[in-house]
């Protein structure tokens, strides 16, 4: 598995606000990441480094051998990084298939193959994006993320909000995504023991540092360690 | 304990589908729904099928079995869940009798399949309940790590332990997401009325 994504002491936040500490990590080419930890402690400013949303003070961030800290926001996504932000973020004024294919780039995910994994867009495919439920719009999101054909895929928190039949739903589709290997996949989600199994690396944030990096499965099975990093959260 | 997790991880997939159908039990009697009678139909299946097919034999030939040789204090709670498991069989026929009986006559027998439903829905919960808050702990303190290892290889030996042997109960769970009506699901709103 060669690498694609490799942090070393990396220091950011907002403005000269500083929300995470010396955050070392590396993820290779299709692999997958569960980011965890309570609210406030740093997993979507995590994300928001990577996409350019957030300010890097220090350290170093290369992504698929680039130095992302002289890449502009704007052109992360052409990069190859896909995020689906907690806000989802569609446009309302386009219908679904306008949604998908104003970002479509060239490669695996076609608006076939995002319609053959969520059905329900297709059957949608007319309608405005202001006209859609939570979970259709989530489905939405996660569909036109796919259609960048990204190298990494980033989820902030895709369940929350979701009513549990729809959670099931997604949590299958992610885990579709995490074994078919095509693309690497970071997770943030608040239950650590619904998304753990579906990912090979888990990394646990406390106060905007690392507590825990490594393998999803020695961490899902140390119970003590998980409710004391996470509290409710961990179930 | 790997078994753990998928007994939870089915828990949860079920307990999301007995939740759907109370609420389209309520969306139904409130004039909210029509009554829909292949997600109706769909929902039983995933139900009745998936707990007495999948989920349930795996407890009883594996995990009750290791509880009863190692914590005899267990048995009445092994007895009572054991019986439940094989009444199964019965509630989901009449269940499934009741949704006939209420496709062919019509609303003026509403009430009655929604009487056996919520019944069914009741002991299901029930079942649940007690296995998370009774049978889980007993046994996450009760067992030993060479007796979870014995049983999660097992548990392990079946991949998606939810899907079925060909996929067919999680295209079961995607076709009754899909027809849900929001916010439950993402079904079509021209199912509700109004």
């Amino acid at each position: 598995m060669s690498e694609l994504l490799k942090l070393e002491n990396v220091r950011a936040g907002y403005g000269d606000a500083v929300v995470l500490e010396d955050i070392s990590f590396s993820l290779g080419e299709g692999d997958s990441l569960a980011l965890l930890g309570r609210n406030g402690m740093g997993k979507t400013t995590l994300l928001s480094t990577l996409m350019g949303a957030a300010r890097q003070h220090s350290g170093s961030l290369r992504f698929a051998g680039e130095d992302l800290a002289i890449v502009p926001a704007h052109a992360r996504a052409h990069r190859g990084l896909g995020w689906v932000p907690q806000e989802r973020d569609i446009f309302p004024s386009l219908t679904v298939e306008e949604n998908l294919t104003v970002v479509a780039t060239p490669g695996h995910w076609n608006l076939q193959r995002v319609y053959d994994m969520f059905p329900r867009l297709k059957e949608r495919r007319t309608n405005m994006g202001n006209e859609l439920s939570g979970g259709e719009q989530q489905m939405l999101a996660m569909g036109r993320a796919l259609m960048l054909n990204p190298k990494l895929l980033l989820l902030d928190e895709p369940l929350e909000g979701l009513a549990p039949l729809i959670v099931q739903e997604l949590l299958s589709i992610i885990r579709r995504l995490t074994e078919e290997g095509g693309m690497a996949v970071i997770l943030v989600e608040q239950h650590a023991r619904q998304i753990l199994p579906l990912t090979r690396q888990a990394l646990v944030l406390e106060r905007g540092r690392a507590v825990y990096c490594g393998d999803s499965e020695t961490l899902r099975a140390d119970r003590d360690l998980l409710d004391s990093w996470l509290g409710v959260a961990a179930h | 304990m790997k078994a753990l997790d998928i007994i939870h991880d089915e828990h949860r997939a079920l307990g999301a589908v007995l939740q759907a159908f109370g609420f389209v039990l309520d969306g139904i009697r409130d004039g909210r729904f029509e009554p829909d009678f292949a997600l109706l139909a769909a929902m039983i299946e995933y139900i009745t099928q998936v707990p007495d097919k999948l989920h349930h034999p795996k407890e009883d030939d594996y995990l009750f079995v290791k509880m009863r040789e190692r914590i005899p204090a267990a048995a009445a709670l092994l007895d009572q869940l054991e019986a439940e498991h094989a009444e199964g069989a019965r509630r989901t026929a009449a269940l499934r009798g009741a949704l006939v009986h209420y496709q062919g006559i019509g609303p003026a027998v509403f009430a009655e399949f929604e009487a056996a439903a919520r019944t069914y829905l009741a002991a299901s919960w029930s079942h649940v309940n007690r296995e998370e808050t009774e049978l889980l702990p007993l046994a996450r303190t009760g067992l030993a790590a060479q007796d979870w290892a014995e049983i999660d290889a097992a548990f392990e030996a079946n991949k998606s332990p939810w899907s079925g042997p060909a996929g067919e109960f999680r295209a079961l769970f995607s076709r009754i997401v899909n027809m849900v009506p929001s916010p439950m699901g993402v079904g079509a709103s021209a199912s509700a009325k109004g």
